[in-house]
């Protein structure tokens, strides 16, 4: 048992080759990483090569992402996305994902009719369910329809499938200002991911501000001005049950210039005051204390 | 007025809107195609016809078709290790083969792309669990769809009896740990199969979530893996055949003299409600089950 079990970094934090990316968080102790699309199409050796980096690092994938745009198309729209899904959704079972991210549509092209909006996430959800795939819906704080939480949560409510889940990102909640009262009205099984991360803006009140700091300036947990709201979301996350991953979703321009050792180490920090302050987790004890290691005399 | 009778009760329809109508066949893939038919034979199948331009055998019993898929330019085919041969393929009998492949494809299932030769059926299908395929089938009521593809063997019965008169039961899917309220939502939003409850079973092997076709004609049955056993990763796959039949213990005497042997331990052996044939071929198992008419 790894303090930082539960904790993972996406792989989009970090600049470098993926294997580069890959050691440095195993060298600071994660067991897991949440990879994005790039990592695999972008891989010199292409998609077999960086699978097989993947599986090489023993790292867990903790998710895939991303699919945009997914949702609320029409016609050759539709048809186009769909294509574009499968192709997610190989990539991510190529990994090992379990777990596909799906955000929150952006396009003034799509309806703003969530009955709709979820008969497509329920397709796709279908499409994912032969690949062992859960999908997890994420509520872009600029998304054109689906904007919060609560509405991915509606959407997913309506859908009625099984793999289908939420995504919970903090940083969208903080930016849209969603009350955190309504994380009650969820089911935690159905969190299908819950990404973390801070930022050093007190406000965001525009889709751009919030599309700029959110793809540039974003921090770990514990390093920007939101740490209290972010302890009390994951507090929150913890009392309704929720106990499955947490993975640091940090868009940062400094850190994409960092050493990957400095990064990764900003993450075990944040990942440390996560499960100790916060959590109140205590530390695993000593492989020595561990009585089913013990031989018997 | 003019209520009908059923109106006062609420009784709710089964929708069935690929209008399916049983199993037209059900499709093995091994590139051992002899030694399966051997297995094939103990059971009762007769080799009745060759694929024109395959190397696909189509063996029957009754109403039941079974194929033998044995092309070695099948991925599926050079997919099977050892020559241990996998159910590759069920094909559904529906109302109108393209409307229900084009719903499904609607609702998202992934279509198979056809490799129908000059003059061949091309049969619409979509992927099902592993490698597996569902195929949809509209032309089992004027004409044989096996007249087209298939040359007779000569001098062959081309409808052999079935022993003790066996019919399609079900299949036996397993699949991943934590998986069956997936395919219970995938299988009820498809094809619209129908749950039954975990208090009626049939058979001898009632583990897992077991499902009804909409024509009432069949069940399926979905087996996650024993909790203890987490280091089960094997693929999900369609496990074996259940043969309903009306005496099971006639029939499991009739097969036993065809060369077929049975699971016979202290947990499980052939009783009246049904019967379990050891593997063949490392993964080759039938089930009967006792099935009243």
């Amino acid at each position: 048992m790894n303090l930082l079990d539960g904790y993972g970094m996406d792989t989009i934090t970090m600049a470098g080759p993926l294997e580069a990316k890959l050691e440095a968080m195993k060298s600071v102790g994660f067991s897991q990483v949440m990879l994005m699309a790039r990592d695999l199409v972008g891989h010199p050796g292409g998609v077999k090569a960086a699978v097989k980096a993947v599986q090489k690092s023993g790292l867990r994938p903790t998710g895939f992402q991303v699919l945009r745009d997914f949702e609320g198309l029409s016609g050759h729209l539709h048809s186009y996305k769909v294509d574009i899904a499968k192709s997610m959704l190989e990539m991510c079972a190529a990994t090992g994902s379990k777990v596909l991210l799906a955000c929150s549509s952006t396009s003034r092209h799509a309806t703003e009719d969530l009955d709709l909006i979820a008969k497509d996430l329920k397709k796709l959800a279908m499409m994912a369910i032969p690949l062992g795939i859960k999908v997890a819906y994420e509520g872009l704080s600029w998304g054109r329809t689906v904007n919060e939480f609560t509405t991915s949560w509606d959407v997913v409510c309506r859908a009625d499938c099984p793999n289908l889940g939420i995504g919970i990102d903090s940083f969208h909640i903080f930016a849209a200002k969603t009350p955190l009262d309504a994380i009650e009205d969820i089911d935690p099984d159905r969190i299908y991911l819950a990404q973390l991360s801070d930022f050093m803006w007190h406000e965001t009140p525009s889709f751009e501000e919030r599309m700029t700091t959110a793809r540039t300036f974003r921090v770990f947990p514990g390093e920007g001005v939101h740490s209290d709201q972010l302890a009390d979301l994951v507090l929150r996350l913890e009392r309704i049950g929720y106990r499955g991953d947490y993975s640091f979703e940090v868009f940062n321009d400094d850190y994409q210039q960092l050493p990957l050792e400095t990064v990764a180490e900003r993450a075990r920090k944040s990942a440390t005051w996560l499960h100790q302050d916060v959590l109140h987790r205590s530390a695993p004890l000593p492989s020595w204390a561990s009585t089913s290691k013990r031989s018997a005399i | 007025m003019n209520l009908r009778t059923t109106d006062r009760e609420a009784v709710p329809e089964m929708p069935n809107r690929l209008g399916i109508q049983g199993i037209e066949f059900i499709e093995y893939a091994t590139n051992r195609p002899q030694a399966l038919g051997q297995v094939l034979e103990a059971m009762g199948f007769r080799p009745v016809a060759r694929h024109r331009s395959r190397e696909v055998t189509l063996y029957r019993q009754g109403g039941m078709n079974l194929v033998v898929n044995a092309n070695p330019d099948d991925a599926r085919v050079s997919a099977t290790v050892d020559g241990q041969a996998e159910i590759s393929a069920v094909a559904f009998r529906v109302q109108d083969a393209l409307k229900a492949h084009t719903r499904c494809i609607d609702l998202g299932a992934w279509s198979v792309a056809s490799h129908a030769q000059a003059m061949e059926l091309h049969i619409p299908a979509i992927h099902g669990p592993g490698g597996t395929r569902f195929y949809f089938v509209d032309r089992w009521q004027e004409f044989s769809i096996y007249d087209i593809d298939f040359k007779p063997i000569p001098t062959v019965d081309q409808h052999p009896a079935a022993v003790e008169s066996m019919s399609y039961f079900g299949l036996v899917q397993y699949i991943g740990s934590a998986r069956s309220q997936d395919w219970l939502a995938y299988y009820e939003h498809m094809f619209d199969f129908s749950v039954i409850a975990d208090e009626e079973r049939f058979g001898i092997l009632p583990k897992g979530k077991l499902m009804k076709s909409p024509c009432g004609q069949f069940l399926w049955q979905l087996i996650e893996p024993d909790p203890w056993m987490e280091a089960d990763e094997a693929p999900e796959s369609l496990k074996r055949i259940g043969f309903g039949v009306k005496d099971v213990a006639q029939a499991v005497k009739t097969l036993k003299t065809n060369g077929v042997e049975f699971v016979e331990s202290k947990e499980l052996h052939p009783e009246d409600r049904g019967a379990l044939t050891r593997s063949a071929l490392g993964s080759v198992s039938f089930e009967l089950v006792h099935q009243s008419v």
